[in-house]
């Protein structure tokens, strides 16, 4: 399976840091805390399968830390005005969705580079949320915690619903002739122009999508504490971005998929407690996750030099 | 687009004179709006010259970035590692100078090989290897503010630098702030480089179309390798500069720098697409975003909501998305006003 | 008499100051293959993108079983059954053959579901019928240019389409995967299905075809039952008057030889085995159909895609040319074919543009010299006589012609020694052209050797000393300069085995 190399190489990376834990620190290995890592990724999952479309797409989308944020700190809200669930879940999810339209349209219709508009998005998002709630926290109504069930159930459910959307968007992607329509632009805009497929209603759908998914994000990190807090999303996209490149999604479009997202964020987030576990101080965790993006794109342009020599 | 010799109508239209218009009266806003006399009749506020001063210091290093990523945003390209670069080459000037002993000299020249090193890193991946330069820098981005907090361990602030090095950061040499001469000089410098030597000339064609200026023989490779070099030694001098203003230096220096910095290039009138673009603009848009940001301070506390530092970043965001949009706009409506050239109109078919 | 298939009616369509297509009538019934023929640049691949809606005509209308098709787009002709097989495969090089085949397919809601076993199953049975031992797994972007060829064709016929646009779909084929071809071309015709037919082959056109059109200069010269016309009446068609060549070349009085070519190839472009001699004072021009390896032999030359094979000799020694840089160093210029992306930086002042290949020679330590370089441009203004307002003005808002003379010029400054030409007219007006002939000539009696490529056979035959003809990235045939059009067109087609004895 040459095609899912990639794919491949990370698992194995994955297990290759598992085995060493298991070896150097089985402490490592206990269910609370790895049902709480999970717990605490979930989000993280749900933000960066958005970000897998947008990257298929041979787009970008580094607003997201932002948005996180503001749906998070709407969300939080909305539900301690004592707002029905159902319609708190529906304004997260809406509030992505526009925000990720806002990032489309600049770049779907008055064709400007993504990364700069949601650069742009990104740092106004981000400021406008500090100027009107000044840093503070939100207080929620009881019951709202873990869907008001106990702790324990509420984390495996967050964790089996983000995974649920792994496999559901990487079947969609597959077996959706609109999934295809994603890795058609991504692998040529010009080709798929002339396969019928409309090129900027895609890319701007998108970017509706990665927000709608990043407000559905903000709604599994809103119901694990009782308080938001406003800087929820800081330094998010890095994160995300660093799981889908390692994952195997091109920078150039037109390849990865959800799998090699959830290996790439498993790598990614077992990092941290690994370099604990294995008595490495913290504090090296953003050089080595820089490392790891480097790397990943070095092997991206040395498999498309092969390929072109 | 700069043409050399403009009418005066179009020249006193052309972007960077707009922006100066928007800079005066910005600066006239906030002296009217931001200055007042405080109980014992002295006057406070934007108005003072210290006020003046301190927009001036603060514009320093984040015009600093802003002068090096304008030749590299001119290629067609971008450096998201700057802000990272000026924090890793901040904690070694503590590292070098304090851990090492170092004489301050020698410390300020290897921090300076450490930015050049930084910048050459981005440079090997981009030029050499021909990778995305957006991907790369965010990589670096990432991993040299990561290797500044694993250096300090997170936590350790190197203070308590000699008054000689203070100097450039806090004290005023021949009647302006000690970094001011740093920034015009290297504003000179650039100014040079970019309007006035074949090197600049260079990077405006391989912005336009690197595909061109291979085929007219350009070394591309080399020249994209200089300006990221040169980026990243910029980086380390404002590193340095941030060091002197502050009289610490810590892992967190310069975070976010990198966006106020684009923004001041992307404001100045440079193409994100590259070619178009110049020193003149970019000042300009530095000066734009220091006096908003000073200025905001400077207002009472009604109007300025009790945060400025928010007012100020949201309003470069939106600043940078309108600049952006009306580039845009302007780019698509000129495609349409465009005369059709000569014989592009259909003839009037006879009916078959 | 029912409505034709489909119908052309007096399409027009320019690009920039250039007009492609000057009112084109056409028409293609219901199951016949109708050949369409024409010289390179006559206009065919332009037609062939109104038809599939990729380019929008300028005026003229086309109608689909008598009822027209308005705001034609890929999307709309693809709903309507006009199906193409692109020169160039358009593929998604990241998407396995059979996701490649299932999108070109297949219209409808995105939202349905698409079975891949289905899929799968049907790419191999096409590909199998097209007699291609393709994995439908394999990625699209590992695949040889003849692999990909297959697929292209695959996905057309797979897709049903009532008109089928064929665009020189045989160019990198084996002789048994173009009969499995053709049989299939020709059940595709039982089933009534009309198919456009675009071929440099003239054989396979007798074969092949029911009716031909010929193109020239982006009009339609006649169309012929196949059964009515010779080989020599559609050269003849194709070419126009029996061009020979101008007296020009006789005062010609070439020098030594300046550059030898022993052997050269280049796998990554397809050019094999390429030996001429090029010598100082003449024009050397080279003719070929597009897709001959013309333009990746002046590629090679000028270091862009660097020789494998053979060698190179610059005044008898022995030269490696890895880069431009090294070109240039050795005297050499290319002035490449496509002026808008290549040949001149469009948004760059005429003065920038003219000094960008001579940087060192006008500024030599670095420094601008405004005062030089304005000078410099004046001159070559001049001598050019380019029409410009100052040398300050923006290269891209002068006509093409203009814009030529500003590509070419900035390699003259360069002073160098054997030019390397590539299309030197193509959209250019005619009183700029006659200007570049005059000027190729003075520069020829200055001891400059020009190789001079190009797809205007009378331009070639205007100027050439000698005429090499290229064909499938070689050089079979060098002629002499006082050549017939017909003969060219012969040697360039491949007949000229069978005109020997």
């Amino acid at each position: 399976m040459k095609r899912h190399a990639r794919e491949l190489a990370v698992t194995g990376a994955l297990a290759v840091l598992l085995l060493a834990l298991a070896i150097f620190a089985p402490g490592f290995y206990q269910p609370q805390p790895l049902l709480a890592l999970a717990t605490r990724e979930a989000p993280v999952l749900l933000v960066a399968c958005g970000m897998t479309v947008v990257m298929i797409a041979r787009q970008i989308d580094i607003s997201v830390g932002s948005l996180f944020s503001v749906c998070s700190v709407g969300a939080g809200l909305l539900a301690a005005g004592n707002c029905p669930f159902a319609l708190v879940v529906a304004a997260a999810i809406a509030m992505g969705a526009v925000g990720g339209a806002l990032n489309g349209l600049l770049v779907a219709v008055l064709g400007l580079p993504a990364i700069v508009v949601t650069l742009a998005t990104m740092v106004a998002l981000r400021q406008g949320l500090n100027l009107v709630r000044q840093g503070r926290f939100v207080d929620l109504p009881e019951g709202l915690q873990w869907f008001g069930l106990g702790q324990t159930t509420g984390m495996v459910l967050l964790v089996g619903f983000a995974l649920a959307t792994v496999v559901g968007l990487a079947l969609g992607l597959r077996h959706l002739a609109a999934g295809r329509h994603v890795y058609a632009l991504g692998s040529d805009a010009e080709a798929a122009r002339l396969a019928g497929i409309r090129p900027r209603l895609v890319t701007w759908l998108v970017f509706v999508f990665a927000g709608a998914l990043t407000g559905l994000a903000a709604m599994l990190n809103v119901v694990q504490s009782p308080q938001v807090q406003p800087l929820a999303g800081l330094g998010l996209e890095l994160k995300v971005i660093a799981a889908v490149v390692v994952g195997g999604v091109a920078v150039s479009g037109g390849r990865g998929t959800p799998w090699g997202t959830l290996s790439g964020l498993m790598l990614l987030a077992c990092i941290a407690p690994a370099l604990t576990h294995l008595r490495i101080e913290a504090h090296w965790e953003k050089a080595i996750q820089g490392a790891i993006i480097l790397v990943a794109v070095l092997g991206d342009g040395l498999r498309r030099r092969r390929r072109a020599g | 687009m700069p043409s050399h010799r403009q009418r005066p109508a179009a020249f006193l239209l052309s972007h960077e004179m707009l922006l100066l218009y928007v800079v005066i009266a910005e600066w006239i806003f906030f002296y009217l709006a931001g200055t007042g006399v405080n109980r014992r009749g002295v006057v406070i506020g934007f108005g003072t010259l210290d006020r003046q001063f301190d927009v001036l210091r603060h514009s320093c290093e984040i015009g600093l970035l802003a002068l090096a990523l304008t030749p590299v945003i001119l290629t067609a390209g971008i450096d998201l590692s700057v802000g990272s670069l000026l924090g890793l080459c901040a904690v070694m000037f503590g590292v070098f100078w304090h851990d090492a002993g170092l004489p301050l000299v020698v410390a300020a020249l290897l921090t300076l090989g450490v930015g050049a090193l930084g910048g050459g890193l981005n440079a090997t991946l981009i030029a050499g290897l021909r990778l995305p330069p957006l991907i790369v820098t965010l990589g670096t981005y990432s991993l040299y503010r990561g290797l500044a907090e694993a250096i300090t361990r997170g936590s350790v602030t190197y203070t308590d630098f000699p008054p000689a090095f203070l100097f450039l950061g806090q004290e005023r040499w021949l009647g302006l702030p000690t970094q001011a001469w740093v920034f015009l000089g290297f504003a000179t410098v650039l100014w040079l480089l970019i309007h006035r030597t074949t090197l600049g000339r260079s990077c405006r064609a391989i912005g336009f179309a690197p595909e061109g200026a291979c085929f007219a023989g350009l070394p591309v490779g080399r020249h994209l390798a200089t300006f990221y070099v040169i980026a990243g030694s910029i980086s380390a001098v404002a590193a340095l500069v941030y060091t002197a203003r502050l009289g610490q230096a810590k892992a967190d220096a310069g975070n976010g720098y990198e966006l106020f910095a684009i923004t001041a290039v992307v404001l100045g009138g440079t193409s994100i697409f590259g070619g178009t673009g110049s020193v003149t603009g970019t000042l300009l848009g530095v000066a734009a975003i220091a006096i908003l940001k000073n200025g905001l301070a400077c207002l009472p506390a009604v109007m300025r909501l009790n945060a400025a530092e928010e007012m100020a970043g949201l309003m470069t965001g939106a600043l940078l998305l309108l600049a952006l949009t009306a580039g845009a706009v302007s780019r698509i409506w000129a495609s349409f006003r465009r005369p059709p050239a000569a014989g592009v109109q259909p003839s009037p078919s006879p009916p078959a | 008499m029912p409505a034709p298939l489909l119908e052309l009616r007096q399409i027009t369509k320019s690009f920039g100051g250039a007009r492609a297509l000057r009112g084109v009538d056409f028409d293609l019934r219901a199951g016949e293959i109708h050949a369409l023929l024409g010289e390179n640049g006559a206009g065919k691949s332009t037609l062939i993108k109104v038809i599939t809606g990729a380019h929008a005509a300028d005026a003229g209308t086309l109608a689909l079983e008598g009822a027209p098709l308005r705001h034609h787009q890929p999307a709309s002709a693809h709903a309507a059954g006009i199906a193409c097989i692109y020169q160039q495969p358009a593929l998604f090089p990241d998407l396995t053959v059979a996701e490649n085949i299932a999108l070109r397919l297949e219209s409808g809601s995105p939202w349905r579901r698409v079975d891949w076993r289905d899929r799968h199953a049907q790419a191999s049975r096409w590909l199998t019928r097209l007699g291609a031992h393709i994995d439908p797994g394999t990625e699209a972007g590992e695949l040889s240019m003849p692999e990909q060829q297959l697929v292209e064709i695959a996905c057309a016929l797979g897709a049903g389409a009532r008109v089928l646009l064929m665009d020189e779909p045989t160019a990198s084929l084996t002789p048994r995967e173009q009969e499995k071809l053709f049989s299939l071309i020709r059940d595709l015709r039982q089933t009534g299905v009309g198919i456009i037919y675009i071929s440099h082959r003239l054989e396979e056109i007798f074969a092949l075809a029911d009716r031909v059109t010929v193109l020239r200069d982006g009009a339609s010269v006649g169309t012929r039952s196949i059964s009515d016309v010779t080989e020599s009446e559609l050269i003849r068609m194709m070419v126009g008057r029996d061009l020979t060549s101008a007296p020009a070349p006789a005062e010609a009085r070439p020098g030594g030889a300046v550059l030898v070519l022993r052997g050269v190839g280049c796998s990554a472009t397809g050019v094999r085995d390429v030996s001429l001699e090029l010598r100082a004072g003449e024009v050397f021009g080279v003719a070929g159909l597009v897709g001959a390896g013309r333009t990746e032999l002046a590629r090679v030359l000028f270091g862009l895609t660097p020789a494998d094979a053979g060698e190179i000799l610059l005044d008898g020694r022995e030269v490696s040319i890895r880069s431009p840089r090294q070109a240039m160093a050795l005297g050499l210029a290319y002035v490449p074919e496509d002026r808008r992306r290549h040949g001149a930086i469009l948004e760059l002042p005429v003065s920038h543009n003219l000094t960008l290949a001579s940087h060192a020679r006008v500024f030599p330590r670095g420094w601008l010299r405004p005062q030089a370089e304005r000078e410099l441009a004046r001159r070559f203004i001049t001598q050019l006589s380019v029409r410009c307002s100052s040398p300050e003005e923006t290269t891209g808002a002068l006509s093409g012609g203009n814009q030529q003379k500003i590509a070419l010029a900035r390699w003259l400054a360069t002073c160098p020694r054997v030019l390397l030409l590539d299309e030197p007219t193509q959209g250019v007006d005619v009183g700029a052209k006659s200007e570049i002939h005059g000027l190729i000539r003075d520069l020829t009696r200055q001891g400059i050797a020009v190789l001079l490529i190009s797809s205007d056979l009378s331009e070639i035959l205007a100027l050439s000393d000698r005429i090499g003809v290229m064909r499938g990235g070689t050089l079979p045939a060098i002629l002499p300069g006082r050549s017939t059009a017909a003969e060219v067109m012969a040697a360039a087609l491949g007949q000229e085995e069978k005109r020997a004895p």
